[in-house]
């Protein structure tokens, strides 16, 4: 059974991982519009993934629902 | 693409496989060692990957491919290759005295602190009025402001070749009132022929590089 933190750890990996999709998508074209994708999507949605993986770390759990 | 893209896409693709199998396996941060591991692969490589995503972008759009790769900028790629040595950017594109692969940018960046900044701010500014703005003909595209001498004297200035020009010395302080900006480059009959996109159909091209 997953724990909280494990759970916020699974969404946000996948989080990031589908920024840095995008993010790797935009690099195989050379356009204004592969730039603005990269900065306004690619990015916030890492960034996204990236806080939501550290709120996990410092957010407060329920006792009992931490595995360790 | 250039030679960094194909390594960088490689490296996002390990930090993506790395991040879903920390996803997927997200009972191992339960161990010390899994969220050491999982701070790796979840913040630590992804913020490399983005780093460097950023300076590949950034890089990229310098490229004379990039500026020219909206329509309205067609004429002005064009103009790079008249066959007239008194188109300034053309003498400077066809004899390399800029980069060819970053021409644009070159003349059309300050060259202060954040001038490459203040260039990709207007930039996203450019690409708004490519897409959801009024798009203006060639010929109606004017400089936000009069061309700055500092982006000529940032490779001119100091060079003997302008110092000693006797058309730099048509009056003794010249070259101090260029330098000062109070005398533009670009002034009449000096160099003052500069993309004039609006008469290009009555001129050849040079064919390019072999």
């Amino acid at each position: 059974m997953a724990t909280p933190i494990e759970r916020r750890i699974r969404w946000s990996g996948l989080i990031i991982a589908l920024g840095l999709v995008i993010q790797t998508c935009t690099l195989f074209w050379t356009h204004p519009l592969a730039f603005m994708a990269f900065l306004l999507i690619g990015c916030p949605v890492v960034a996204a993934g990236l806080l939501f993986y550290l709120y996990s770390l410092v957010s407060r759990h329920p006792a009992g629902t931490e595995a360790d | 693409m250039n030679n960094s893209a194909p390594i960088l896409i490689f490296f996002t693709s390990i930090v993506i496989l790395l991040a879903i199998l920390t996803a997927l396996r997200a009972e191992l941060t339960r161990g010390r060692g899994g969220k050491i591991l999982a701070f790796v692969t979840l913040a630590v490589l992804p913020s490399l990957a983005v780093w460097a995503g950023a300076h590949e972008q950034l890089e990229r759009s310098t490229s004379t491919k990039f500026c020219l790769s909206c329509h309205v900028m067609h004429d002005f790629g064009q103009s790079l290759y008249l066959d007239d040595k008194a188109y300034i950017p053309a003498v400077h594109f066809q004899n390399a005295f800029v980069p060819r692969d970053h021409a644009c940018f070159t003349c059309h960046t300050d060259y202060t602190m954040f001038g490459d900044y203040r260039a990709k701010w207007r930039g996203l500014h450019h690409v708004w009025v490519q897409y959801l703005g009024k798009i203006p003909q060639p010929a109606d595209i004017k400089l936000y402001t009069p061309y700055n001498n500092r982006e000529c004297l940032h490779c001119h200035g100091g060079a003997r070749k302008y110092e000693e020009a006797s058309s730099h010395h048509k009056n003794p302080d010249m070259l101090a009132q260029a330098a000062s900006n109070k005398l533009s480059c670009l002034s009449a009959d000096c160099h003052d022929t500069v993309h004039d996109v609006a008469n290009l159909k009555d001129n050849t091209f040079w064919k390019g590089p072999n």
